[in-house]
C-alpha cells in the first residue's frame, strides 16, 4: 500500500519517465511510434500464415488458430517483457540512483507502465483481427472485448510484483538476468498460451501441475474475454484477482527487503 | 532549521560476501549461508567511522581528505542516498548534491526533455521548470542544443547542463563533489559566481575538493577525514595548512580529533590597546569570502578594548594579491570624531554595490590613533574572492551600459553586453 502512495506522489515523474522510455526506444527509427502497432501486426501476419498454411493444430475452442495464439500471447509478451526489462532497469538507471537521489521503486513502475502502453497500443490490433475474422465468418465476433481490460488488472499487479521483485534481485544477483530467461521460458510453455487446457492429451498428473500455474486463470479470464467471446465462470477472476494481488505483496516485499542497498549495489 | 545538517555518531560499512567483492551471486547466497554463520568470508569496509559534525543553515564547510578517506561517502549520506550504518543524519530542507553533472542524462532524448526529468528528480514541479527553461539555458549556453539529443553533446556542454538544472532547484542545502574541477576556466568562473550568489543567499554547502586554494576561499569551515574519521575540523586555511603538511609527510599524526587554532603567522602589529577580534564579510546574512561583482556587503570588524583609549581611527585598505593599492578608507576621512572606546563592540563598513573587478583581494584592517600609532594593525586580516560569470581587466566594474548610434548589433550581444554582467 505504501509502495502505491509512493507511485501516486510521482505520478508525475513516472509519466515523464515512461515518455522517455518510449521516446528513447524510437528515437531515430524512420517509423517511430508506428512500431508500436506495426509490431504486432506483424507477428500476427507471421502466425496466420504459419498456422493456416503450414500446420494447423485442432482443437476444441481453438479455431482460428492464429487468433487463439494471438490473443494468449499479447498479455504473456506484456508480462515477458517487462520482466525481461525489470532485471535490467536499477542497473541501467544506476547513475539516477546514486548520484542524483531518488526513490528506487520508481523504475520497475516505470518499466511495467511502459510496457503496458505497448500493450494497449496493440490492443486495437487485435480488435481489428477478431472483428476481419468474424466478417469472414471464421467465428462469431467476441463481444466481450472491453473485459479484457479488466482481466488486465489482475495481469498489471502480477506484473508489477514479478518486475518489483526481479529488478532488485538482479542488483543484488547478477545472475538473475540469465535465470529469468529459462524461468520465463518454462513458464511460457507451461501456461496455456500455444495450446489449451481442454484439448490437451496429457497423463492426468502432468495436466493436474499444469492447472495449478498461477498464470492460467489470467490466461484464461483474457482470452475469454478478447477471444471466446465469453465471461469466465467468477471463481476464476477470483483466482485470477488473488494470484495478481498475492504476487504484487511478494514482490513488494521483497523489494522492500533489498531497497536499502541498492544504491550500494548498482 | 531548515539547511541544518547533523551526523551524529554516524558509521558506514560496506559489506560484500565472498571474493567476488561487488557482484554478489545467488550461488554464493546460497551456499555461504553456513559458512557465514561460522563466521568466516565475509568482507567489509569501514568507510566512515564515528562521524560527529554539525553545520548550521547557511554555513559552508568543505571536506578535505586523501582519495578513500570517505569524502564523498559522507557527502551521499548527507544527501540520502546512502544509509548510515550505525548512527544518524539529520538533514533539514531540500537537499540537492552536485555529484556528477549531467549523471542521470539519457543519451537518447533531448536536453529539454533532459532537464525535466532531472529537475521533477530534484523534487521541481514540471510548470516551475518550464519557467525556469529559458534560464537554464542561458546558463548552460548551449542555444538551439537543447532540442538535440544529448549524446551529441560536447562533454562541457553536458556538465554546464548539468550544473544548470541541479542549481535551479533552489536548494537549502547544496552538496558539491568536485564538480568545479570539471569544465573550462570560463565554466568554473560562472558556477563559481552562482556559488557565491547562492551562499549570499543562505543556502548551507558542504563541499568536497582537491583543490585546496579553493577550499580556502569557499569555506568557513573545513573538515579534514583520513581512513574514514574526522582528523582535524576547524578554521579553512588552519584545516587545509594541516592537511598540506600531512601530505607532504613531515608531520606525526595523531588520530585524536583535534580542533586547529587560526597559525598566527600573519603579519600584524600594534600596541594592543585594542585589539581587533574578529574581521567578517557579509552578503546578505551570510559571511562568506566570495562575492559576487557588484553585490551589496558590509565588512564588519568586532574589536575588544584591554585600555580605553580617546583617539581612534578603524581603518580598511583593499588591496590586490600583487601589492596593488586598491581603495582605502577609514572612520576619521569619513568625518567621525572619536571620544571614547572601551570594552567591547562593533564597527560595521557597509558597500552598497561591491564594484570590483572579478579576482583576489586582500584587506587590511587596522585601529591606530590620529597620528598613526598603531593599536591593532592587521594586515591580510580578510582574504576575498570577487566572482562574476564573465571576466574582465583591472579593479574597477563601475556599472555602465552602452549606448550606440550607426553600428549594428546581433540580438544576442546587446542581452549579454558588460552592463546585464553587472547587477
Amino acid at each position: 500500500m505504501t509502495v502505491f502512495r509512493l507511485l501516486w506522489r510521482h505520478r508525475a515523474l513516472i509519466a515523464v519517465l515512461v515518455r522517455r522510455d518510449l521516446d528513447a526506444r524510437y528515437r531515430a527509427s524512420v517509423l517511430g511510434f508506428f512500431w508500436s502497432l506495426l509490431n504486432p501486426l506483424l507477428l500476427l501476419a507471421v502466425y496466420a500464415i504459419v498456422f493456416t498454411y503450414i500446420f494447423s493444430p485442432r482443437f476444441p475452442g481453438g479455431d482460428p488458430y492464429p487468433l487463439f495464439l494471438f490473443s494468449g500471447l499479447l498479455p504473456w509478451l506484456f508480462f515477458s517483457s517487462a520482466v525481461l526489462d525489470g532485471s535490467g532497469t536499477l542497473v541501467d538507471n544506476g547513475p539516477l540512483l546514486s548520484k542524483v537521489m531518488c526513490p528506487p521503486e520508481l523504475f520497475p513502475a516505470v518499466t511495467v507502465v511502459s510496457h503496458l502502453v505497448h500493450h494497449l497500443l496493440a490492443l486495437p490490433i487485435l480488435l481489428l483481427a477478431m472483428a476481419v475474422s468474424a466478417a469472414a465468418g471464421l467465428q462469431a465476433f467476441p463481444w466481450t472485448f472491453p473485459l479484457a481490460l479488466v482481466a488486465l488488472v489482475p495481469w498489471i499487479l502480477t506484473t508489477g510484483g514479478a518486475v518489483f521483485a526481479i529488478s532488485v534481485l538482479s542488483v543484488h544477483y547478477r545472475d538473475m538476468r540469465d535465470l529469468v530467461g529459462h524461468l520465463l521460458n518454462l513458464l511460457f510453455f507451461s501456461s496455456p498460451i500455444i495450446y489449451s487446457l481442454e484439448g490437451l492429451q496429457v497423463p492426468v498428473m502432468l495436466h493436474r501441475v499444469l492447472t495449478l500455474n498461477p498464470l492460467t486463470s489470467l490466461v484464461t479470464i483474457y482470452r475469454d474475454a478478447a477471444f471466446a467471446g465469453q465471461v469466465s465462470p467468477p471463481q476464476t477472476w477470483l483466482a485470477a484477482l488473488a494470484v495478481g494481488v498475492a504476487a504484487w505483496w511478494l514482490g513488494t516485499l521483497v523489494f522492500a527487503a533489498f531497497r536499502e542497498t541498492v544504491v550500494e549495489a548498482v | 532549521m531548515r539547511g541544518s545538517v547533523r551526523f551524529s555518531d554516524v558509521g558506514k560499512v560496506f559489506r560484500w560476501r565472498g571474493p567476488r567483492a561487488r557482484h554478489e551471486t545467488l550461488k554464493g547466497a546460497l551456499f555461504q549461508r553456513g559458512s557465514k554463520r561460522r563466521g568466516a568470508v565475509s568482507a567489509e569496509h569501514v568507510a566512515l567511522d564515528g562521524i560527529e559534525l554539525e553545520i548550521s543553515p547557511g554555513e559552508a564547510v568543505a571536506v578535505v581528505g586523501p582519495n578513500g578517506s570517505g569524502k564523498s561517502t559522507l557527502l551521499k549520506l548527507a544527501g540520502g542516498i546512502l544509509k548510515p550504518t550505525t548512527g544518524a543524519v539529520e538533514v533539514n530542507g531540500r537537499v540537492t548534491a552536485l555529484i556528477e553533472l549531467g549523471a542521470g542524462f539519457h543519451p537518447e532524448i533531448t536536453g529539454r526533455e533532459n532537464v525535466l526529468i532531472n529537475g521533477m528528480l530534484l523534487g521541481l514541479r514540471r510548470s516551475e521548470i518550464e519557467a525556469r527553461m529559458q534560464e537554464i539555458v542561458d546558463f548552460a549556453d548551449i542555444g538551439s542544443f537543447i532540442d538535440q539529443p544529448v549524446k551529441i553533446y560536447s562533454s562541457g556542454m553536458y556538465v554546464r547542463l548539468g550544473f544548470a538544472v541541479a542549481v535551479t532547484a533552489e536548494p537549502d542545502v547544496l552538496l558539491i563533489d568536485e564538480v568545479l574541477a570539471v569544465g573550462d576556466e570560463a565554466f568554473t568562473r560562472r558556477c563559481l559566481d552562482r556559488l557565491a550568489r547562492m551562499r549570499g543567499r543562505g543556502v548551507t554547502m558542504v563541499l568536497v575538493s582537491h583543490d585546496l586554494d579553493l577550499v580556502s576561499s569557499f569555506a568557513d569551515r573545513a573538515v579534514y577525514l583520513e581512513r574514514g574519521r574526522i582528523v582535524a575540523e576547524g578554521a579553512a586555511d588552519a584545516v587545509v595548512a594541516r592537511y598540506r603538511s600531512d601530505a607532504a609527510g613531515d608531520i606525526e599524526r595523531d588520530l585524536e580529533p583535534q580542533q586547529v587554532r587560526e597559525a598566527a603567522a600573519e603579519r600584524r602589529w600594534g600596541n594592543g590597546d585594542v585589539e581587533i577580534a574578529d574581521v567578517q564579510l557579509q552578503v546578505g546574512e551570510t559571511s562568506t569570502r566570495l562575492v559576487p561583482a557588484g553585490s551589496p556587503c558590509q565588512l564588519r570588524i568586532r574589536y575588544t578594548v584591554h585600555r580605553p583609549v580617546e583617539d581612534f581611527v578603524f581603518g580598511i585598505a583593499w588591496h590586490g594579491p600583487d601589492g596593488t593599492q586598491v581603495s582605502g578608507h577609514n572612520t576619521d576621512l569619513a568625518g567621525f570624531v572619536p571620544r571614547r572606546l572601551e570594552g567591547t563592540g562593533e564597527v560595521c563598513c557597509i558597500y552598497d554595490s561591491l564594484q570590483l573587478a572579478p579576482g583576489k583581494y586582500l584587506i587590511d584592517v587596522a585601529v591606530h590613533a590620529r597620528d598613526g600609532l598603531a593599536y591593532d594593525y592587521w594586515c591580510d586580516a580578510l582574504e576575498l574572492q570577487v566572482t562574476s560569470e564573465v571576466e574582465w581587466p583591472g579593479v574597477w566594474s563601475p556599472p555602465h551600459r552602452w549606448q550606440s548610434n550607426g553600428p549594428l548589433w546581433a540580438e544576442k550581444a546587446e542581452e549579454s553586453g558588460p552592463d546585464a554582467e553587472n547587477r
